[in-house]
């Protein structure tokens, strides 16, 4: 038990994929528009992170070294077409705004990388940790990145059509930038380095 | 003719991948230091654009769509990058060793780079047909080779300059992507 | 013996698992295909009642791609699609015909131009322009017409206003050549 929860909190802050491993940065920018965006994305790429370390850590020893690249790919893709064929049919409306940044989700470094590093090597148990934890760190990263770019973008926030908080005044006139591509480099530099300043990083 | 012009252009500056679409920004913040990496990446990766392109586009309208299969696109298509990916740095290996060698570990890289696997599925949601899908690749692989570029050329002289201790590296690579972004908005009015 | 084994089972281990993917895929396609397909009809179904309240039924025409609201069996006019090219991809526009042909307005069902620009193109504000138009004023004002651009994005406004057009005029000639119902 003790190197399931070890495992899952590394993946959290010292091992955290977006600030720390600078990976899957594609999806975390893309999306974060919005936290709805944010909550949809983390759900999805969880999913398949959590499912693909599994079935690998299950069949690590099975797996052909010659081809286990191949063999991870097509596992990753099976699940993300899955994942994206749920949504269509179950959730059409974050479906639609995530776009094609969910069948995406299988060339995520993230993923394929944990398989690679991680699941490919270590018990079942210790992989899904492993998936939670770096789950819980990108989606950790998507939030606080979207809560920032949605607050000042739109000048207020709203979850799945709650609308929870307006900053007075601001909303009429809000930050649009942030809104735009530019806006998220701005964010997650800003973030990086204030991290960094803070003694969070690992060095470069 | 104007409307492969237009969709060169859009895909290369206005549209541009990495700047605004977010494809392939693993590659362009890991290999942008120099620039002799930078020019590399880029080619290399605007090559199997081409060819990836090439491969899906009458794979999908010629086999997938009749057989009503077009969920499996997102498997196929990485399966044929991936082996594409797989066929060139073979070729490359055996016919021209020190191509092979400056590319180096960057060839096997760009099957998990988002821009690829990205420009095939945009061929298909725009409708493009097979010539605008070949023109959209060699224009979205030339906008992210020029990106890769200009921010390899800017972070060359950034080693040099006195920045934040904070902003050192990567995050102060972020705050140049989003000036770079920022003057490629200028393009919108191009079209 | 073993070696010969050895040669061949990685690729009989990939193609076992494309297989058991396959399976899994054409398995998930099959659960989710109706409900995808239904999800489409009822966006454009609630769209087509944003444009026409009064409607409690419709009928489409496959051949002339052609919706039908109706309130009691009668119709309240036509609604169609356009899908032209706009700047982030194509525009999924509905447009409503009255039954006199004279445009009864056009709601956006899908589109993906640039968030804050763009995208303005569903608000009331732009959409409202179109009611009542004759086909030829269904232009920029700068061109002669009577509908403005959205400043800052002339290239969504234009592609939304050029489709509707030349989608008017294309199913006038359909609708006149033969009623549909």
């Amino acid at each position: 038990m003790h190197s399931f929860t070890k495992n899952f909190a590394k993946g959290i802050i010292r091992s955290n994929p977006t600030f720390i491993l600078l990976l899957g940065l594609c999806p975390t920018l893309a999306v974060s528009t919005s936290l709805d965006n944010a909550v949809g994305m983390t759900a999805a790429f969880t999913f398949v992170l959590i499912a693909s370390n599994f079935i690998i850590a299950l069949l690590r020893n099975m797996i052909p070294d010659r081809v286990r690249i191949p063999v991870f790919i097509v596992i990753i893709a099976t699940l993300v077409t899955i994942v994206d064929l749920m949504l269509q049919g179950f959730v059409p409306a974050l479906s639609k705004s995530l776009g094609m940044y969910i069948p995406l989700i299988v060339v995520n470094c993230i993923i394929l990388g944990r398989a690679e590093a991680f699941a490919s090597k270590n018990g079942i148990s210790d992989s899904i940790a492993d998936a939670l934890g770096i789950g819980a760190g990108f989606g950790l990263a998507i939030l606080l990145i979207s809560f920032i770019r949605e607050l000042l973008g739109t000048g207020e926030l709203a979850l799945f059509g709650h609308h929870l908080f307006s900053i007075p005044g601001f909303s009429d006139n809000p930050v649009a930038i942030f809104m735009l591509p530019m806006g998220a480099f701005f964010v997650i530099g800003t973030l990086l380095a204030l991290f960094r300043w803070m003694g969070v990083s690992k060095g470069e | 003719m104007s409307n492969l012009i237009a969709i060169f252009f859009g895909m290369a500056l206005v549209n541009n991948m990495v700047l605004a679409k977010f494809l392939g920004l693993c590659p362009f913040f890991g290999v942008s230091k120099k620039l002799s990496s930078a020019v590399s990446m880029g080619i290399a990766v605007l090559l199997v654009m081409l060819v990836a392109s090439a491969v899906t586009w009458p794979l999908y309208h010629y086999l997938l769509i009749p057989y009503g299969a077009a969920f499996m696109r997102t498997v196929i298509f990485i399966l044929v990058i991936a082996s594409l990916v797989q066929i060139i740095e073979m070729t490359i290996k055996r016919t021209n060793l020190t191509l092979y060698n400056a590319l180096g570990i960057y060839l096997p890289l760009i099957t998990t780079n988002c821009a690829v696997l990205g420009i095939t599925f945009i061929n298909i949601d725009q409708a493009y047909s097979f010539i605008e899908s070949l023109v959209a690749a060699l224009g979205a692989g030339a906008g992210f080779t020029l990106v890769l570029i200009i921010m390899s050329g800017i972070r060359e002289r950034l080693e040099l300059a006195d920045s934040p201790k904070a902003f050192r590296g990567t995050p102060i690579a972020f705050i140049t992507a989003m000036l770079l972004g920022l003057s490629f908005l200028a393009f919108k009015g191009m079209i | 013996m073993t070696k010969k084994k050895n040669e061949f089972f990685p690729v009989i281990f990939l193609t076992l698992i494309v297989l058991i993917s396959v399976v899994a895929l054409v398995l998930t396609n099959g659960i989710t295909k109706d409900k995808i397909a239904t999800v489409k009809r009822d966006a454009v179904s609630e769209m087509l009642a944003t444009l026409f309240p009064k409607m409690d039924d419709y009928t489409y025409d496959e051949a002339s791609e052609l919706y039908t609201p109706l309130k009691n069996g009668e119709p309240l006019g036509h609604a169609f699609m356009a899908y032209p090219k706009g700047y982030g991809g194509t525009i999924d526009i509905l447009i409503g015909l009255e039954p006199d042909a004279s445009l009864r307005g056009i709601r956006i069902i899908a589109q993906q131009e640039t968030p804050g620009l763009g995208s303005k193109i569903v608000d009331q504000s732009f959409l409202g322009q179109f009611k009542g138009l004759a086909p030829t004023d269904v232009r920029l004002s700068r061109d002669g017409g009577k509908v403005d651009a959205i400043t800052g994005a002339t290239i969504s406004s234009s592609a939304v206003i050029n489709g509707v057009r030349e989608a008017i005029l294309s199913k006038l000639n359909a609708i006149n050549n033969g009623g549909t119902n």
